[in-house]
């Protein structure tokens, strides 16, 4: 058990490293729910996204709002590709911990106090987690579109085209 | 006109659909492997034959003419269709006869990579072979931006008969990685006289030797039909998703198949979507497909390697973004040898010559223990290697069969494979079938319950049950079982997520559950898909009685 805690531990630290850095690093930050402009439905399906092209201007605040309707538990995460590949290492350890198991998430265990604040709950800024009928809202401000894309990076997914790509004009 | 009003009247429309014609000959063709040329059979006058390529939803017609001076079949490997159409001469149906054209007729109710062959003779092993893509009618769980068929195939410069009379005669004609005079001083050398001897003798009455992982060396491997040095191209633009559909139409050779610097997402095994699971290297059964999707993005040429499962031999194969460029061919790996593990020590009963179940609790006595098998390991794979990896349920513990990847990567394991979308609903097996491997190596004879085909009653299947079968090898060989005209469902402990199969690959002293929905009336081939096995007797006819009409015989 304590070889298992450690492991979650340094997965842990890993995310909160990335997830600090998402804010500069996801062609934008979290946004200001006021300052909202238009709302953006996005559908997860077994495996991939509907629609699979976003398009924002420059500085707009949007209100993507993500439907898993698929049978299988997906991520949506904005973040350019070397962000993405970065964060499928942890999301393999999030399966190898049980904490993502196909079809749902081990809830208990991602509430579970890991010590000095952390857990396994996965609430990144740039990110949803979701299970199969979840719905979910994140209010993100888009600057710039550096190679950006939104994923789901639950082992294996984005590899099999589970992306899209997205444009700030 | 309402709208309701309008869906009445769309609903009259008959469902959209697609009715395909196809003709195929068998035809005696050339084939040249780059190593050799040899005089073979392919369908509309080459080998491999044409991809066909069908929709989901699709009434094919499929008009197949017999050129031959022999008679003929086509089996459509992995389709679930009635089992007229089957084309296994004596179940299906008598054959095509030279000079005749048969008209197969079947709807296409699924979507995926398959293949077809005869199922006459060794026609299959001598080049009547082909792939089939079947299109669904939705959208893939997955995106890829081109797709190649990747048909590997052992391509053998004797003729099929010519292999099983050799076979028959001495089982070990082709097995060039004996053991010699050299490695039994080296081994002696090393463990002493008195561990050496009782190794060999072990072995001996075992009637195996411990390098039998391949019966039938010497060949060349092909992708599609093509050798080595005839280095078959895929063409890619950095940065493309590209689906390969690997097929393993060999007639008894396993491959690790390899693509250096590419990960392979697999997405499909047999036709059937699998969640998606990402590894380095992956090892197909005869008979299996696999999908996998890489990502090549750098502007320079990527091999892909297929080495057999016991090194004898490699298919190669690129991709690249232009033709003509080369990757760097690795150095075939050293060839495993079997350890105690794969001799199935765990079995009572076994069918290997002489040795009885007394027999080995004396060699219990005599200290042979679990620690001790390091020691009949004295192949490339050392025992404390073995120990690192991560245990594959799939092979026995110990085995000296277990794969590894070439970067020490992952290496995928049928416990990696589930389902993308559960095929049935789950529900308790009505009951279990075993099924135990069994065979005399020597004796090159291959069976199953002891007993071959020929001497064999049916297994009787009630229309709609649930049948668990259970696999026992009891041979030192890996055996892919394929069962005709109903899913095989792989037990990987996933319970409704467990994988939807056409073959299963069962490896030596392992045992291997399935469940068969019992949906399709009529009479079905079950049989190892190496053709000599099944030729040699492992193959049950299977009878599936009761349900719909025209399922009686």
């Amino acid at each position: 058990m304590n070889r298992i805690l450690n492991g979650l531990a340094a997965a842990l630290l890993l995310s909160a490293t990335t997830a600090a850095g998402a804010a500069s690093g996801a062609g934008g930050q979290p946004g200001d729910p006021q300052q909202v402009t238009r709302t953006i439905e996005v559908v997860m399906h077994d495996n991939y996204f509907e629609p699979e092209q976003l398009s924002f201007a420059a500085g707009e605040t949007v209100r993507l709002k993500v439907r898993n309707e698929g049978a299988l538990v997906h991520e949506f995460n904005i973040g350019t590709a070397a962000m993405h590949e970065a964060h499928q290492g942890q999301m393999q350890m999030m399966v190898d911990h049980g904490v993502i198991r196909g079809d749902h998430l081990n809830r208990e265990l991602m509430k579970m106090d890991m010590g000095g604040g952390h857990s396994m709950a996965h609430d990144h800024a740039n990110s949803l987690l979701l299970e199969p009928g979840q719905e979910a809202e994140l209010v993100w401000k888009f600057d710039h579109a550096d190679q950006l894309e939104f994923a789901c990076n639950v082992p294996g997914h984005y590899q099999a085209g589970m992306m899209g790509g997205i444009d700030v004009e | 006109m309402s709208s309701s009003a309008l869906l009445s009247a769309l609903a009259l429309l008959p469902a959209l659909s697609w009715a395909g014609e196809y003709r195929l000959t068998v035809d005696e063709v050339t084939i040249d492997t780059g190593d050799f040329r040899k005089q073979g059979i392919g369908y509309n006058g080459a080998s491999p034959g044409p991809v066909l390529r069908f929709r989901e939803g699709e009434d094919v017609t499929i008009h197949v003419t017999n050129n031959l001076d022999e008679p003929t079949s086509v089996h459509w490997h992995g389709l679930i269709l009635p089992y007229q159409m089957d084309g296994v001469p004596g179940l299906s149906y008598p054959g095509i006869a030279p000079g005749e054209t048969f008209t197969y007729r079947f709807p296409i109710t699924q979507s995926g990579t398959y293949w077809f062959h005869s199922h006459s003779g060794f026609q299959e092993p001598d080049g009547a072979y082909g792939a089939i893509i079947i299109e669904p009618n939705g959208r893939e769980p997955f995106r890829y931006d081109r797709e190649y068929v990747v048909q590997l195939t052992d391509k053998h410069p004797h003729s099929g008969d010519r292999i099983m009379r050799n076979l028959k005669t001495s089982a070990d004609y082709y097995n060039r990685q004996q053991q010699t005079v050299g490695d039994f001083w080296r081994d002696t050398r090393e463990q002493g006289l008195a561990a050496t001897l009782k190794d060999r003798l072990m072995w001996g009455d075992m009637r195996m030797m411990s390098s039998d992982i391949e019966d039938v060396q010497g060949f060349t491997g092909l992708i599609n039909g093509k050798g080595p040095e005839q280095n078959w191209t895929g063409l890619f633009k950095p940065g493309e998703r590209v689906r390969l559909r690997l097929i393993n139409s060999s007639a008894m050779t396993y491959f690790d198949v390899r693509l250096p610097g590419l990960k392979m997402t697999v997405v499909q095994a047999d036709g059937n979507n699998v969640q998606p699971v990402t590894v380095d290297e992956l090892r197909i059964g005869v008979a299996e497909t696999y999908d996998v999707i890489v990502q090549p993005k750098e502007d320079r040429a990527y091999t892909v390697f297929a080495e057999s499962m016991g090194r004898s031999g490699f298919a190669r194969g690129t991709l690249a973004p232009r033709e003509g460029m080369l990757g760097e061919i690795p150095e075939l790996r050293p060839a495993p040898l079997l350890t105690m593990a794969d001799m199935g020590m765990a079995h009572a009963g076994m069918d290997h010559g002489s040795m009885s179940h007394g027999d080995m609790a004396d060699m219990d006595d005599s200290g042979i223990n679990h620690d001790d098998m390091a020691g009949m390991d004295h192949g490339s794979m050392s025992q404390g290697r073995a120990a690192e990896l991560p245990a594959d349920p799939f092979y026995a513990e110990g085995s000296g069969l277990v794969p590894q990847a070439y970067n020490d990567g992952r290496f995928l394991s049928y416990a990696d494979l589930r389902a993308q979308k559960p095929l049935y609903e789950e529900r308790k097996p009505t009951r279990e079938i075993e099924l135990r491997l069994t065979g005399n190596m020597e004796r090159y004879t291959w069976s199953i319950n002891g007993i071959k085909e020929s001497d064999a009653e049916p297994i009787r299947l009630q229309y709609g049950e649930r049948v668990r079968f259970k696999f026992v090898n009891e041979t030192m060989m890996t055996h892919p079982m394929h069962l005709h005209g109903m899913w095989s469902i792989l037990d990987v402990g996933a319970g409704q997520w467990n994988p939807v199969k056409h073959v299963i690959s069962v490896a030596p002293g392992t045992t291997v559950y399935m469940e068969t929905e019992v949906d399709a009336p009529g009479k079905w081939a079950f049989h190892c898909h190496l053709s000599y096995h099944a030729a040699a007797g492992m193959f049950r006819t299977v009878i599936v009685e009761g349900g719909p009409e025209g399922g009686d015989s």
